[in-house]
């Protein structure tokens, strides 16, 4: 299984996988120090083929983008590079994929208790339809080894906090919301929040449930994730304030 | 490239800082003050690599309009993860044109999508025809050396490498297009690869 998906390693410079090719070397990356290497080289190689295509871009170009930036806000640093995880023996590829994934975010987010959350939503995922439970935690998988994800972590005002993973290539996101316990008699419930559009409910967690990873499909285009405090079962619209508001870039 | 002729010179040389005699500087030191906000310093980096940025997006995509702004995209790219740079894994240059080159790829992929008026085109010609203006500016020893490093390799491999990063296609569009099965695609991608760095070397430059 290495070996075969390995030998993408130049298609994979090249850019000439598609994405889910992509994700999944890139969850093989993290496993083989060797690739990394490899895969390192081979960018050095590449820029080299850029050499040969100078190009004088218009003028305007620079004003633009000097424009561009100027209003733009810088991401901050992905918190250390995703950690080797080495697979104990015995352990199901299956599982062992879950780990990687999870890894990806812990190490990301700086977060222990987003680990908790991944696999609460694995356990709950394997008591329900087990197909539509297979399928959306693959999907969760393939956002959070997305090449370009980007994390964005919002501390939740009634204590813990609630982290995005965007993907635009993959044009979806994960909301980990990973919260102290919701006062007595109210639910957390999550939002989407586009510019012009009335909130969406993303999801709306049972009774004391205080952490959830929940997928958005193309969350890329929402300005804003948000939490709130409800009833049981959730409201139509969001109850202000907003416990946690996460900003999307 | 109707636009090409004697009568553009002036305006694109014009276009070039301190006329071919860029100072020297290092991507890698001006990304690290980019990355602390210094929009200065963008704008140094900007100098150094829009014109590869630029032709690199240009020869993927073939339509200046739209590699004008996968350009601007991919260069606010650079600004807005700066922070996530690591020296440790490979030079400026690299991480850039790696950035510049996914977003061309993209661009162009979800053309193809829409039409395939690019196969004709891809299967035509390997070899674009780049800008003459860009030898009166730099990096002439630069791209002898790719282009001698290209001249190493196999047909196959020269093919292979060439599709897929100047030309952005898949790899199985790489096979489709060269009559070749899927596996031996990807072998030869790797190793016209490997071939390229040895002959090329690992050194970074700016």
């Amino acid at each position: 299984m290495t070996t075969e998906i390995h030998t993408l390693v130049g298609a994979y410079v090249l850019d000439a996988v598609d994405d889910i090719e992509r994700a999944s070397f890139e969850r093989h990356l993290r496993e083989c120090e060797s690739c990394r290497t490899e895969v390192d080289e081979f960018r050095e190689t590449t820029a080299q083929l850029a050499h040969d295509t100078w190009s004088v871009p218009p003028p305007w170009l620079r004003e633009n983008v000097l424009t561009e930036i100027a209003r733009t806000r810088q991401a901050p640093p992905i918190v250390p590079e995703a950690p080797v995880v080495t697979p104990v023996r015995g352990v199901s590829r299956r599982r062992w994929l879950i780990s990687a994934a999870a890894a990806v975010v812990v190490a990301a987010a700086g977060a222990g208790s987003t680990v908790y959350a991944v696999q609460d939503q694995r356990v709950r995922d394997q008591r329900e339809v087990a197909e539509a439970a297979r399928l959306n935690e693959a999907r969760v998988r393939q956002v959070l080894g997305a090449s370009d994800v980007v994390l964005s972590k919002r501390p939740v005002t009634t204590g813990g906090q609630v982290t995005v993973a965007s993907s635009r290539l993959q044009n979806a996101g994960v909301v980990l919301l990973s919260a102290d316990a919701a006062p007595a008699g109210r639910v957390y419930q999550l939002w989407t929040i586009r510019p012009g559009a009335d909130p969406v409910s993303a999801a709306v967690l049972a009774q004391g449930q205080s952490a959830d990873v929940v997928l958005v499909e193309g969350l890329p285009g929402a300005a804003l994730v948000g939490v709130t405090l409800e009833p049981p079962n959730g409201s139509a619209t969001p109850t202000l304030p907003l416990v946690a508001d996460v900003k999307l870039v | 490239m109707a636009e090409r002729g004697a009568n553009r010179r002036p305006e694109h040389l014009a276009a070039v800082p301190d006329s071919g005699a860029p100072p020297p500087v290092d991507a890698g030191d001006l990304l690290r003050e980019v990355a602390r906000g210094d929009e200065k310093a963008f704008g140094r980096l900007y100098d150094l690599v829009a014109p590869r940025v630029y032709g690199l997006i240009r020869r993927v995509l073939r339509d200046p309009a739209q590699a004008e702004e996968v350009a601007q995209e991919a260069l606010v790219e650079v600004w807005r993860s700066a922070a996530r740079f690591d020296p440790a894994r490979g030079s400026a240059t690299a991480w850039i044109f790696t950035i510049a080159h996914r977003r061309a790829v993209d661009r162009v992929r979800s053309e193809q999508a829409a039409s395939e008026r690019t196969i004709r085109a891809g299967a035509a010609s390997v070899d674009t025809p780049y800008d003459a203006v860009a030898d009166e500016v730099s990096g002439r020893l630069e791209r002898q050396q790719v282009r001698r490093c290209l001249e190493d390799l196999t047909d196959l491999q020269r093919q292979a490498v060439t599709l897929a990063y100047y030309q952005g296609h898949s790899y199985p569009r790489v096979a489709e297009l060269l009559g070749t099965p899927l596996p031996t695609v990807k072998t030869r991608m790797r190793d016209g690869l490997i071939r390229l760095r040895d002959c090329m070397g690992t050194g970074v430059s700016a």
